[in-house]
C-alpha cells in the first residue's frame, strides 16, 4: 500500500469488524458481575415492602432466625443511621430511601437484607420475615387522589419563541391531540446482582454497571469512604438500557452487609424486585398543537408533558428540548409537568426524552398530514431546516431528508394508496407509515492509557463498558487503524474502575467519547516515534519534518514511500511505549476533567452547545397488518435509515439500529407496566407477563446506512446510534395502522381491543 | 409414554423428585449410578452431575437448582440466570442431548444424565462448534448475556428437525428472550450453521418437542 498522508481520521473507519469479545461470549468465557469467583460468599436475598405508603412498623424475625443457614439481617433498626442516600438518577439528593429509616416511599422497596449460607437459605429466611406495617392510601399514577402536580424545574429554560398560542388561533390548518405513553421497565435479561468484598479498607464491588467510575465515586460517598479504596468491576453487562446507569440503594447495604460479616456477600435479586429496586420510564401524557399553513409549513409549535416520578424526586425526561427542534417553526412553546406519585424514582431508558415524546410528535405530524391531504415525507420536507428553531444554531449535520427519501425508496413508498383502509391483502387491512428517528449527538471527557511494544502489540486500557454495544471492538478498530495494526495485534482492556475513566455510557455517547480519547492516544504514540525518528541518525527519516510521518501497515511511514520497520522506530523510544491520554471535549470547561475523575455525569450535550447543535436522524417506514376479522395487529416489514456521521463499525453499528428499531415496534405494541391503581403495585412484573417481542415478532428489518460527514460534532465526526433506533418507530407504527384502519391510536401499546 | 412428550426431565419429574426427597433416599436417578444420594444434618445432599463429560461432586442444598449447581457450586456460569422461573431461557442447557431450563431442574434429580452447558460445546483445541462461529459470524448477539441459552437452544432446534424455515426457526427459538434483539441474526446464525452441523446417527428428529 502507498503512503497515505491524509490527515482525515474518518478514512479509518467503516470496514465491518468480528466483535473482538465474540469468543468469549459465545463460549461463555465473558465474565459478568455475578460470575466473578470470590472465596466462601455469603448470600443476600432482599426483603421488599407489600405497601405503597406509609412505614415499617416492626419486624417479626424469628422465625427468619430459626431457618437452616441464617446469619444475619439487616433493617433499619440496626444499620438504619449507617448508610447515605443514593441521589436521584439525574443526581439529586431527594431520592426515595431503603434501610435508611421506617418510611416506605413506594410498592416494592427494600425494607431488609437477609443473609444466609447459601442461596437457598437466603430465600428461605427472608421468606420467613415478617413485617407489620402502619399503612397509607398509595397514590398510583395520573388521576390517582393525593398526586402532587407541579412545572418542573429544567436545567436550561424551556423552550420558547415568538408567540405560539396568538399563532396557532390565526393558522388555517391545525392539529390538536392527546397522546400517552405507558410504565416500561429495561428488564436486561441480566438481573440486577450485586457482590462485595472487603479486603482491610479496601472494598470491591462485582456489579453490572454502566458508570464505573460513578459507581465507584457514588459508593464511595454513601459509604463515607475516600474514593481511593472503592473499586468497581464489570467486564461485561448482561443488558442496561439505562437501568444501571446510576447508583441504586441496594449496594451500599450489601458492602455493609459484607464489612459486618467479614466475608464476601452476593447478591442476586429476583426478576420481580428488579422492578421496583431499580428505575424505569415513567408513564407520560402529552398535549401536542401544531398550526400550519395550507401548504404544510408550520407556523405554531406547541408540546406539553406530564410525567410520573417518585415523592420526593423530580426526575424527568423533557423531551420537548427534542421535539421543539425537529422542524422549522417560527412561534414555539413547551411545558413539563411531574406529577408525583408513591412509586419509585424512575430512571433512564434507552432514548429517554426521544421515545415518549417523540410519539407525541410524529403522530401529530400524521394527523396534520392529513389534515393537510398532504404525503406525510413531503409534510417533513417542507419543514425540514438545516439551523435549530429554538436557538438558531447551525445543525452540526442533518440529513433527515437523504434518510426519508433512501428508506422510501427502498419501501416502495411511492406505491402507497394514502386513503385509510384502502390497501388490503386477503383477509389483512395493510397501512403504511413513517416517522422521524432522531438523537442527540453526545460526547463527555475520557482518558485512556496506551502502550505499543516493538512487536507491534498495541494495549488499551480504560474503563468503559461493554453493555452490548461493541465497545471493546469499536475502541481495538480505533486504535488499529490510526496505528496501522491488524485488529487482533489490539489488546482491549475494559470494565474495572482501576483503569482510566470515560463517562457513563448512556446518552449515545460512548462511542464518540471512547474512540476521540483513543485516536488522542494514538496520535500521541505516533508523535513520539515520530519525534524518535527525525531525530536518529540510523533512520530514513532523519531531519524530516515528523508531521508527515504515519503509522500505516505495520510500518513508520513517510512521503516519498520511504518506511522503516516499527520494532526499529518504537524501540528507539526506549523499547514498550506507553502514553496517558485525557480527551476534554471542545466547549466543556477544563473542570470536567475533575468531574470525570469524581464519577459525575460530565458531558458536551447535543442541544447545550454554544457552536452548533448536533443530532443524528433517521426515517422510519413500517408496514402494518391488521387483520378484518381478529384485528390481530402485525408488523408486516421495516425499512429504516439513519445518518450518524462517522459509522466506526457497520457490524455493530447495524445491530444497534437493527435492535432499536425493534425496541421501537416493542414499545408499540408490546410493552407495559401494568399497575394497580388501589395498591400503587406493579402487576405484571415478570418476563411471561410483561410482553416483549420474542423472535417469531420480529419482522424482516432492513437498515440503510445513509453516508454522512460531520466536521463539527467532533474530531471523529462521530454520533452515537445506540438509542436513535427506538426514536419515532412507536409513531411510524400508529401512522401505519391509522393507515390501514382509519383508527388513530394516541395511546400505546396498540393492542387488538383499541383496533375492535 | 406418549412418544410426543420430551423423554427428558420434565416439570412432573421435578415435582416428584423434590416432593420425593425426605422419605426416599436415592433421588431421581441416583440409583443409575449405584449411588445413593445422602443428605447430611444440615439437609445438604451428596451429589454428582455428570456436565460436560465429567463427574462432579458437590455437597448441596437439596433445594439447589441446576443452574445454581453449575453456576455457584462447579464454575461452570456460562450458564446465565435471566428470571430464575422459566421464562427467558438463559438458562437453558442439554440434558441427555435435549434442551432444558436448569432454572426449573433441581441438581438432584439429573445426578446420572448427560449435562452439556456452553462450557462443553468447542473442542479441546478450542475449535468453536459451527453454531458458535455461527454466532459470531452473523453478530448473532449483542450484550451476550443470553447467548449461552440461545445457542444451546439452536443446536437443539436444529437436532429436532425444527430449523427447516425461516419460520420455524422463529417459532422455536421464541422460548429464548433477547432483550437487545438480535433475533433477526440469531436466525440467520442457525442458518448458517444447519448445514454444517452433523446429524448424529443415534439421535433421529423428533416431533412435539419444544
Amino acid at each position: 500500500m502507498a503512503y497515505d498522508a491524509s490527515d482525515d481520521p474518518r478514512q479509518l473507519f467503516g470496514r465491518p469488524t468480528p466483535r473482538i469479545d465474540g469468543v468469549a461470549k459465545v463460549t461463555g468465557a465473558a465474565r459478568y458481575a455475578s460470575d466473578e469467583p470470590v472465596a466462601n460468599p455469603a448470600y443476600a436475598y432482599l426483603v421488599t415492602s407489600a405497601v405503597a405508603r406509609g412505614r415499617v412498623a416492626g419486624f417479626d424475625l424469628d422465625q427468619a432466625r430459626a431457618a437452616p443457614g441464617f446469619i444475619d439481617v439487616l433493617t433499619h433498626e440496626n444499620v438504619g443511621g449507617q448508610v447515605k442516600t443514593n441521589p436521584d438518577p439525574a443526581g439529586k439528593p431527594d431520592n426515595t430511601t431503603t434501610l435508611e429509616s421506617d418510611k416506605i416511599w413506594h410498592d416494592g422497596q427494600i425494607i431488609a437484607v437477609v443473609l444466609a449460607e447459601s442461596f437457598e437459605a437466603a430465600r428461605d429466611a427472608a421468606h420467613r420475615v415478617g413485617v407489620r406495617y402502619a399503612a397509607e392510601a398509595p397514590s398510583a399514577s395520573f388521576d390517582s387522589p393525593g398526586v402532587q402536580v407541579e412545572a418542573h424545574k429544567p436545567q436550561t429554560p424551556d423552550a420558547k419563541k415568538g408567540d405560539a398560542a396568538g399563532a396557532f388561533e390565526g393558522a388555517p390548518v391545525k392539529v390538536e391531540a392527546r397522546y400517552s405513553t405507558p410504565t416500561q421497565h429495561h428488564n436486561p435479561i441480566e438481573l440486577f446482582t450485586t457482590t462485595c468484598v472487603w479486603d482491610g479498607p479496601k472494598l470491591t464491588i462485582y456489579e453490572p454497571t454502566q458508570s464505573m467510575w460513578g459507581l465507584k465515586g457514588g459508593l464511595a460517598k454513601q459509604l463515607s469512604l475516600d474514593p481511593k479504596d472503592v473499586r468497581t468491576v464489570s467486564r461485561f453487562v448482561g443488558g442496561a438500557f439505562g437501568s444501571k446507569g446510576s447508583p441504586t440503594g441496594r449496594t451500599a447495604w450489601i458492602a455493609l452487609a459484607a464489612k459486618r460479616l467479614n466475608r464476601p456477600v452476593k447478591l442476586i435479586a429476583s426478576r420481580d424486585q428488579g422492578f421496583t429496586i431499580a428505575t424505569y420510564r415513567a408513564e407520560t401524557r402529552q398535549q401536542v398543537k401544531l398550526g400550519a399553513t395550507r401548504d404544510g409549513k408550520l407556523v405554531s409549535f406547541f408540546h406539553e408533558g406530564w410525567e410520573v416520578t417518585s415523592r420526593p424526586s423530580g426526575y424527568n425526561v423533557a423531551g420537548v428540548e427534542t421535539t421543539a427542534r425537529m422542524y422549522a417553526c417560527p412561534n414555539i412553546a413547551t411545558a413539563v409537568n411531574v406529577v408525583h406519585a408513591d412509586r419509585n424514582t424512575p430512571g433512564f431508558m434507552r432514548a429517554p426524552p426521544e421515545t415518549p415524546y417523540m410519539f407525541g410528535l410524529e403522530s401529530a405530524m400524521d394527523e396534520l398530514a392529513y389534515a393537510l391531504n398532504m404525503d406525510p415525507v413531503e409534510l417533513r420536507r417542507v419543514n425540514d431546516t438545516q439551523t435549530d428553531p429554538v436557538d438558531g444554531r447551525p445543525f452540526s449535520s442533518r440529513s433527515l431528508m437523504p434518510c426519508f427519501d433512501q428508506a422510501a425508496a427502498r419501501f416502495g413508498w411511492s406505491r402507497r394508496d394514502p386513503k385509510p383502509g384502502a390497501m388490503r391483502d386477503g383477509d389483512w387491512q395493510v397501512g403504511w407509515g413513517c416517522a422521524t428517528a432522531c438523537y442527540p449527538s453526545n460526547i463527555g471527557p475520557a482518558a485512556a492509557r496506551l502502550s505499543l511494544t516493538p512487536s507491534g502489540k498495541a494495549a488499551i486500557q480504560l474503563a468503559g463498558h461493554e453493555i452490548g454495544t461493541g465497545a471493546y471492538t469499536t475502541v481495538a478498530v480505533t486504535v488499529a487503524h490510526a496505528l496501522g495494526l491488524k485488529v487482533e495485534d489490539v489488546t482491549v482492556t475494559m470494565g474495572d474502575s482501576d483503569l482510566p475513566p470515560v463517562p457513563v455510557a448512556g446518552g449515545s455517547n460512548n462511542a464518540a467519547s471512547t474512540t476521540n480519547v483513543a485516536y488522542k492516544a494514538c496520535q500521541m504514540v505516533r508523535d513520539r516515534v515520530a519525534g524518535a525518528a527525525v531525530k536518529a541518525q540510523d533512520s530514513p527519516f532523519h531531519g524530516a519534518d515528523p508531521a508527515a510521518l504515519r503509522l500505516q501497515d505495520g510500518l513508520l511511514r513517510g512521503p516519498g514511500n520511504l518506511s522503516e520497520p516499527l520494532d526499529k522506530a518504537v524501540a528507539r523510544t526506549g523499547g514498550r511505549l506507553e502514553v496517558y491520554a485525557e480527551n476534554i471535549p471542545a466547549g466543556l470547561p477544563p473542570s470536567a476533567a475533575q468531574g470525570l475523575y469524581e464519577g459525575k455525569m460530565v458531558m458536551s450535550r447535543g442541544t447545550g452547545r454554544k457552536d452548533v447543535t448536533a443530532f443524528a436522524f433517521g426515517a422510519h417506514f413500517v408496514e402494518m397488518r391488521v387483520h378484518v376479522r381478529t384485528r390481530e395487529a402485525r408488523v408486516g416489514r421495516v425499512v429504516s435509515a439513519f445518518a450518524a456521521g462517522t459509522i466506526v463499525n457497520p457490524t455493530t453499528a447495524h445491530s444497534q439500529f437493527m435492535s432499536g428499531a425493534i425496541w421501537g415496534l416493542s414499545a408499540a405494541l408490546h410493552e407495559a407496566t401494568e399497575i394497580d391503581a388501589d395498591a400503587a403495585r406493579y402487576v405484571n412484573d415478570n418476563l411471561a407477563d410483561y410482553l416483549l417481542p420474542v423472535n417469531a415478532d420480529v419482522p424482516p428489518i432492513e437498515i440503510i446506512m445513509v453516508p454522512e460527514k460531520d466536521d463539527r460534532v467532533n474530531p471523529l465526526g462521530v454520533k452515537g446510534i445506540g438509542e436513535i433506533g427506538i426514536t419515532g418507530m412507536n409513531a411510524a407504527v400508529a401512522n401505519a395502522v391509522f393507515h390501514a384502519t382509519g383508527k388513530r391510536i394516541r395511546d400505546l401499546p396498540i393492542r387488538v381491543e383499541h383496533l375492535l | 409414554m406418549d412418544r410426543t412428550q420430551p423423554e427428558g426431565p420434565s416439570r412432573r419429574h421435578v415435582i416428584g423428585a423434590a416432593a420425593g426427597i425426605a422419605a426416599v433416599p436415592a433421588v431421581g436417578s441416583a440409583a443409575e449410578t449405584g449411588r445413593a444420594a445422602q443428605s447430611d444434618a444440615s439437609g445438604k445432599v451428596d451429589m454428582t452431575l455428570t456436565v460436560n463429560g465429567q463427574a462432579r461432586r458437590a455437597m448441596l442444598d437439596v433445594r439447589t437448582s441446576l443452574l445454581d449447581a453449575l453456576r455457584e457450586h462447579l464454575d461452570l456460569t456460562g450458564s446465565k440466570k435471566g428470571c430464575d422461573q422459566g421464562q427467558c431461557g438463559a438458562c437453558t442447557v442439554h440434558v441427555d442431548g435435549e434442551r432444558v431450563l436448569s432454572c426449573l431442574i433441581l441438581a438432584v434429580s439429573v445426578q446420572g444424565r448427560r449435562i452439556t452447558t456452553i462450557e462443553g460445546l468447542a473442542e479441546a483445541g478450542g475449535r468453536l462448534h459451527p453454531m458458535q462461529q455461527a454466532f459470531i459470524d452473523q453478530d448473532g448477539f449483542q450484550c451476550g448475556y443470553c447467548t449461552p441459552g440461545q445457542i444451546l437452544s439452536a443446536i437443539a432446534c436444529v437436532n429436532e428437525g425444527h430449523a427447516g424455515s425461516d419460520d420455524e426457526i422463529r417459532e422455536y427459538m421464541s422460548g429464548n428472550l433477547c432483550r437487545c434483539a438480535a433475533y433477526p441474526k440469531i436466525v440467520a446464525a442457525i442458518k448458517q450453521a444447519r448445514p454444517q452441523m452433523a446429524v448424529s446417527p443415534g439421535t433421529p428428529a423428533k416431533v412435539g418437542q419444544v
